[in-house]
């Protein structure tokens, strides 16, 4: 009953978490900041103006890109196989890129590259930390590795390179090329208006799920590790969210793919032979 | 009943466009984004993207050679959207007020709701100018809005409005001053 009530009100949680993270980022920088339910009216705004549509395809994928994403949480939730949920969430990645490549516009062709390239740089860290926890559990079932005690310690190494995946996915300084409000105003969302950037806006929501409920995968049955760990890899991005500049796209990839790739072999060949 | 007009107060999403201001006025508009000033305790945010802006803040007195830009961002506003004029030179033309190179004040090619007096105006003034904005986007209706010139009729067809290339080059249709 309660798996239920979380897979429907998952993108409104995760509304609250994206309200709270705004306010949370405001006051780092000493100032007041929005009220906590700002997501909500946006999204209210968001219905209420006119829509855009620039063409038929384009809208739908976004719609899709939502809807996989959250099916992609429930999975999570209802504790499915961990490698479908990876490439699941892959397939909604790659509808938004379809979505982007769907338009005219420049900025949306530069940012579905960009989200083509970041998905490149961040992939193989999910599927190692899939491997990492099979080889911890014995099992790529996500029910199974909840009921398994801790795994942070084993997969320590793993745990930093998710680390950086975090930022991308949430797009958050330095690893926020793929969205790059001001330089190429937003990427792929650019020509969503109205109520279909409300999919979008909600979708990014979800991330933020997504994101965090793998990190709390770490943790197994531990429930207050893994609140513990919410809380301070939260705090932990905004502060870097904060203080670091963003970094080019090609600089991502190589900081990411080359520092995460060795992390995550380290620690499987340790797992494998330790 | 659930109003969602109420909502568009709340959410207020900024585009701003430099039509040929010194720049004294947009360093202005960013100052009151800063900590100091903090105008996203509104919900603002500066999203550099008509499709998904509800105010459009212009500084600048159009320049020849932007205001087929000015006209564009304009129409890809999704209606309801209210437009904020920023600065002395963008209401009337001030201190470039009848220069050769640019049209006197915004409000000859889009209709605007606030106008923001001042050289260069300070950050106050310009919260007071978007608050003031909020309660007359919250009174607008949805009709398409039509800035008064460069402009094309968009065609409808079955209820549904097409605005593409409803934005004219300067070079497309004959003007008269
Ligand atoms: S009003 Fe004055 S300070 Fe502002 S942009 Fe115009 S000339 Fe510059």
């Amino acid at each position: 009953m309660i798996e239920i009530l979380l897979i429907v009100f998952a993108p409104f949680i995760g509304g609250i978490i994206y309200g709270f993270e705004r306010v949370v980022r405001a006051r780092m920088q000493n100032r007041q900041g929005p009220p906590l339910l700002q997501p909500f009216y946006d999204m209210f705004k968001l219905i209420d103006k006119q829509a855009f549509i620039v063409n038929p395809y384009h809208t739908i994928l976004g719609i899709m890109h939502f809807i996989t994403l959250w099916v992609v949480v429930a999975f999570i939730i209802m504790g499915q196989n961990l490698l479908y949920v990876i490439f699941l969430h892959l397939l909604s990645s790659i509808f938004l890129i379809l979505a982007g490549f769907s338009v005219k516009s420049i900025y949306s062709h530069i940012g579905s590259n960009r989200e083509l390239l970041a998905a490149l740089a961040y992939e193989p860290i999910l599927i190692m930390m899939a491997v990492g926890f099979f080889m911890v559990n014995g099992s790529f079932d996500i029910a199974v590795i909840r009921e398994h005690g801790a795994s942070i310690a084993s997969l320590f190494l793993l745990f930093l390179a998710y680390l950086m995946v975090i930022p991308i996915k949430l797009k958050k300084s330095p690893f926020d090329a793929t969205e790059a409000h001001q330089e190429i105003v937003g990427g792929v969302e650019i020509e969503f208006s109205g109520i279909f950037f409300e999919f979008l806006y909600m979708a990014k929501w979800l991330e933020y799920i997504f994101a965090y409920l793998l990190l709390m995968l770490f943790a197994g049955d531990n429930i207050l590790l893994g609140i513990g760990l919410f809380i301070g890899v939260f705090l932990l991005v905004n502060l870097v969210d904060n203080a670091t500049a963003r970094i080019k796209m090609k600089h991502l990839i190589k900081i990411v793919l080359s520092l995460g790739l060795t992390l995550g072999i380290c620690n499987l060949i340790g797992l494998a032979y330790v | 009943m659930f109003d969602l007009k109420k909502y568009r107060k709340k959410s207020p999403w900024i585009l701003h466009y430099n039509a040929g201001s010194c720049n004294g006025c947009d360093i202005e508009i960013l100052a009151s984004l800063s900590p100091k000033y903090d105008l996203e305790r509104f919900g603002v945010i500066n999203t550099g993207n008509p499709k998904q802006s509800d105010i459009f803040l212009v500084t600048g007195p159009v320049t020849y050679r932007s205001r087929e830009r000015l006209i564009e961002l304009y129409t890809q506003m999704p209606e309801p959207k209210v437009v904020v004029a920023v600065g002395s030179c963008t209401c009337t033309g001030g201190v470039f007020r009848d220069m050769y190179n640019v049209e006197d004040g915004i409000d000859r090619y889009i209709p605007v709701d606030v106008y923001i007096a001042g050289c260069a105006v300070s950050p106050e003034l310009i919260i007071d100018g978007v608050v003031k904005a909020l309660d007359i986007l919250e009174k607008k209706s949805k009709e398409m809005e039509k800035p008064l010139k460069l402009f094309k009729e968009a065609i409808s067809e079955n209820g549904v409005v097409n605005r593409r290339n409803v934005a004219l080059k300067v070079g497309e249709v004959h003007e008269e001053n």
